[in-house]
């Protein structure tokens, strides 16, 4: 697929080297002709100096045959903007974009346009890892309702029911390794020393959970 | 009228003492905060905010505006302020400022730009026209 890739800092760059290395037809614009050296000598894509803008530069990273957009600038309303008009005016199918702040977020969402704040997933994540130590996500959900999450048992948990300990629409246990082996526990499972176990949890009883794996039983 | 100025920088502030001179209720919304004292400190009311925010918008009385100008020096930012206050705040006419001409093919309905205008262009319109000489 060909994708335009606006903004090459950072995540710019790289989404646009991983995208490259992948076989995929890549173009990439920032305003600044220094900011092609964050790309790989061995980058298969075009890199394009100018401003996204401009009709010109746009159509330069051949906007009207791509199958992906993203806006990844360093300046939120250009990505908004540029996001809409990849969306609206080449309908582009795929369009994403980055927001630094959360403020533009209501209009983004109004214009519905798919945008990833960055700086809101940064703070929920380390939220998240600076409540919950042992309980960090491998999986989220939704918009983060329901996570997957791992840990291993308790022992004060050994040899009482599985079943116990699932909470309808809050905690649900769904898998135990032990001993190097995967099962799906049974409702006569019994917890073993040692299980390292998968549970679903809705985000808002992810204290509770915590609570039980802590030996507060409630 | 009443309206709203967004950006009170050079541009802004004439567009907005220009229609202070002809009676209208005029609202500057601006989200530097030294720059807002200033235009408080030379008569201007002021709501200090990002007016691409439909929060500042509000508080700056967008529900009963009759006009928006959108006037900061980022074109993007003109968009996105146009589009909020059309669109969303429905605020009956949006008037934009072009800060580069590269960017007019932009400004149009769909970002709900009634009309829009560059300096550049307009200079350039003076010069088509004959001057008139004193």
């Amino acid at each position: 697929m060909h994708v335009v890739v606006v903004g090459c800092g950072r995540s710019g760059a790289a989404l646009a080297q991983r995208l490259g290395a992948e076989g995929d037809s890549v173009s990439v614009i920032d305003l600044h002709a220094d900011a092609r050296d964050r790309l790989a000598s061995n980058f298969t894509g075009v890199f394009i100096e100018g401003d996204a803008l401009h009709q010109s530069v746009l159509e330069s990273a051949q906007i009207e045959r791509a199958d992906a957009f993203v806006a990844l600038s360093s300046n939120d309303s250009v990505n908004i903007v540029v996001a809409r008009v990849a969306r609206d005016s080449y309908h582009v199918p795929h369009v994403l974009g980055r927001l630094h702040d959360v403020q533009w977020y209501p209009i983004s969402s109004h214009l519905g346009l798919q945008m990833v704040t960055t700086v809101q997933m940064t703070v929920d994540r380390i939220h998240r890892l600076l409540r919950h130590r042992r309980l960090d996500p491998e999986v989220v959900f939704g918009n983060g309702e329901s996570l997957l999450v791992r840990s291993s048992l308790p022992e004060y948990l050994s040899g009482r029911r599985v079943s116990e300990f699932n909470v309808e629409g809050e905690i649900h246990v769904v898998e135990i390794t032990r001993a190097g082996h995967s099962l799906l526990p049974g409702s006569s499972t019994t917890w073993r020393k040692g299980d390292f176990v998968s549970f679903i949890v809705a985000a808002g009883a992810l204290e509770r959970l915590h609570g039980f794996l802590d030996g507060r039983w409630s | 009228m009443e309206i709203l100025v967004a950006g009170g920088g050079n541009v802004g502030r004439q567009v907005a003492r220009t229609l202070l001179a002809q009676s209208h209720h005029v609202i500057i919304i601006e989200s530097d905060r030294s720059r807002a004292a200033t235009l408080r400190d030379e008569g201007f009311e002021v709501v200090t905010g990002n007016a691409s925010v439909a929060t500042s918008l509000e508080a700056a009385g967008a529900l009963h505006a009759d006009l928006l100008v959108a006037c900061t020096e980022r074109d993007e930012e003109n968009l996105v302020i146009s589009v909020l206050a059309k669109r969303h705040l429905r605020i009956p006419r949006v008037v934009a400022r072009i800060n580069d001409d590269d960017t007019r093919w932009l400004f149009n309905d769909t970002w709900g730009v009634d009309a829009a205008l560059s300096s550049a262009s307009a200079l350039c319109a003076l010069i088509a026209t004959p001057t008139q000489r004193a």
